[in-house]
């Protein structure tokens, strides 16, 4: 018979007619593996999609160059109460220190079920000191708006056009931001509107100083905690300090989650490998037959590669579905303090991870191969 | 076309030394149907594996169409035993996921031909030996006979020139038996192919042209050869 050439397609084509046959053939057992690596396979599209909600805090944290003043021996910023004349105080100490100076209402409320963060700041500051980036809309123009995080709009489905009720006053919103702080649960109005509706009795609670970019904010505020005007009654910090404490446990956070993936899906390679294993074992034989009417070893490693590609193909596909129903159809949040982690199941993670599972499938087979040459055609000869 | 020389073959287990074929000298002849006879033990598979490159040789040569087999590695072996030789066993050694067409289609898939193109031919053989309503059945659902049958198909499918049966009707009744027998015979004498059947049944040596006696891993003189 004259052997004519089979195209690519062809070749492939006949490997995985018989590697379905085959997987049908083992029945039970392929089907176990297979749910055995959807199970992982779970476990790595969650811990990728948390990891996704993590690189959104990090992408929104900035750095800015403020000091605050909140009223000393206060846990809850809400608790602080401050007037005008401690932000005179402070830019009377260091005039040359401190560009601007100015209030900051804040309050912890509870929006539409969720607990928020409402900071009340004059209009310019927005975008400004606060740093505050408007990624849609606009900034307030009017009473009774506000702009809010991303975050915030995600967790409570809030768009442009949504009225949200703050403290019994129905608000508008107009705009949504990208913050420098808590990126999630944020709200932010000016401070005018923030007077009318928390009205003045307890002031204002934290004062912001905005220093020139020449000035060393750790100095300028050793400066003022040594004035005994400031340091009686009131405690200065860092901003900066925050937004790094906080980008570096959002950072380790995302570090861990990663490291985490890789485990997860590290573990495919295990299972691949038992399961190829375990088809070695019981099929030497059936390979000693194989070689011995005339099969070379790399024919027969391909036939394992394709098998093992199946079943992390039928893995992968089954735990994404699940993922995908777990995920979007129980809308599945995470919170941490005010911090809201929106996990999603993005087309970046999903292909990744279907990457990484299928080298690590076939690292699992090639763990195994070793065993594969040492299957003598005698075995096939009995 | 087959020529051996002073073939040894020594099996160590442990401090052990087991000598299963001693210092044969043979010469297998182009379309000859070939008997090696003898009890168990005696060195007819290991034979029959030294001679299908299955295993290596202590000393000794064994050259096939000008190819030394002793020397060779592994994957030309494989190479070697896929395009001239062709393999019955005592059980059958059929895939039991797979069924007959597809059995039979393995030595040309070895070769690299479509599956396709290779299932014609399988479907051409196994009508030629009487299973055309067993084409699509797997070895489980065939009796003893029809997978030896299969087997037989399989062997021949890529027009080998050897085909080296280890005790093939030794799983068989007497009825299937004589089937098989008879099958090789007219397989030899219809395609030329040569056979060499290593079995103790009498009954295969009977119309063999030649019968080489084998015991403790030496060829008796007593051998029979009809050639002459």
């Amino acid at each position: 018979m004259e052997k004519s050439n089979p195209t690519t397609l062809t070749k492939l084509s006949d490997v995985f007619r018989f590697v379905i046959k085959d997987l049908i053939s083992d029945g039970w057992r392929s089907l176990l593996t297979i749910i055995s690596l959807a199970v992982v396979v779970v476990g790595y599209l969650l811990l990728a999609s948390l990891a996704q909600a993590f690189v959104i805090l990090t992408r929104q944290a900035q750095v800015t160059n403020n000091l605050l003043i909140v009223s000393t021996n206060t846990i809850d910023p809400m608790d602080s109460s401050l007037g005008d004349a401690v932000l005179q105080t402070a830019m009377e100490i260091t005039p040359d220190q401190i560009q601007h100076a100015f209030p900051i209402i804040f309050r912890h409320l509870t929006i539409d079920g969720r607990i928020m963060q409402v900071r009340a700041v004059p209009l310019e500051e927005m975008p400004t000191a606060l740093a505050l980036t408007l990624i849609q809309g606009y900034w307030p123009d009017g009473p009774r708006q506000v702009v809010v995080s991303e975050g915030a709009a995600q967790q409570a489905s809030w768009k442009i056009g949504s009225i949200v009720n703050i403290y019994g006053t129905n608000f508008l919103v107009t705009g949504l931001v990208r913050s420098t702080e808590n990126a999630f649960g944020s709200l932010w109005m000016t401070y005018t509107e923030g007077q009318h509706l928390f009205g003045t009795a307890h002031g204002f609670q934290v004062g912001c100083l905005v220093l020139v970019s020449t000035a060393n904010p750790e100095s300028v505020r050793l400066k003022l905690l040594a004035d005994p005007r400031i340091s009686a009654d009131y405690s200065v910090y860092l901003e900066n300090v925050f937004t790094n404490d906080y980008n570096q446990s959002n950072t380790n956070l995302l570090i861990l989650s990663g490291l985490m993936v890789l485990v997860s899906l590290l573990a495919i390679t295990f299972g691949i490998y038992n399961a190829t294993s375990l088809s070695l074992t019981e099929r030497s034989f059936e390979i000693g037959t194989l070689r011995v009417i005339g099969f070379p070893l790399s024919k027969l490693r391909g036939f394992l590669f394709a098998r093992a590609l199946v079943l992390t193909l039928a893995a992968y596909s089954l735990g994404w579905v699940v993922s995908f129903i777990f995920i979007n159809h129980q809308r599945t949040q995470a919170s941490v303090d005010l911090i809201f982690l929106t996990l999603r199941l993005t087309a970046y993670s999903s292909f990744i991870g279907l990457g990484l599972a299928v080298i690590f499938a076939f690292l699992g087979v090639w763990l195994t191969s070793g065993r594969l040459a040492g299957l003598n055609p005698l075995n096939g000869s009995k | 076309m087959i020529s051996i020389h002073q073939l040894y073959k020594t099996y160590h287990r442990g401090s052990e030394s087991v000598e299963a074929v001693s210092g044969i000298d043979l010469e297998i002849i182009k379309g000859e149907f070939m008997v090696i006879l003898g009890p168990s033990g005696g060195g007819k598979s290991t034979l029959l594996n030294l001679i299908g490159g299955i295993d290596h040789p202590t000393a000794g040569t064994i050259t096939m169409n000008g190819f030394a087999l002793e020397t060779a590695s592994e994957e030309s072996l494989t190479r070697f035993r896929r395009d001239h030789i062709g393999f019955v066993f005592q059980f059958y050694n059929l895939l039991s996921s797979l069924n007959a067409i597809e059995n039979v289609s393995m030595p040309l898939m070895a070769k690299g031909i479509a599956f396709k193109q290779a299932k014609a031919k399988a479907v051409q053989i196994l009508t030629r030996i009487g299973l055309e309503k067993r084409l699509h059945h797997r070895p489980s659902e065939l009796s003893g006979g029809e997978q030896q049958r299969v087997a037989i198909a399989r062997s021949i499918i890529s027009e080998p020139e050897l085909i080296l049966a280890d005790e093939p009707t030794g799983d068989l009744d007497s009825l299937n038996a004589q089937a098989i027998i008879a099958l090789m015979h007219e397989l030899n004498k219809q395609m030329g192919l040569t056979f060499v059947v290593a079995t103790h049944n009498l009954r295969l040596a009977e119309n063999a042209d030649r019968v080489v006696e084998l015991r403790d891993g030496k060829i008796q003189p007593n051998h029979i050869d009809k050639t002459k």
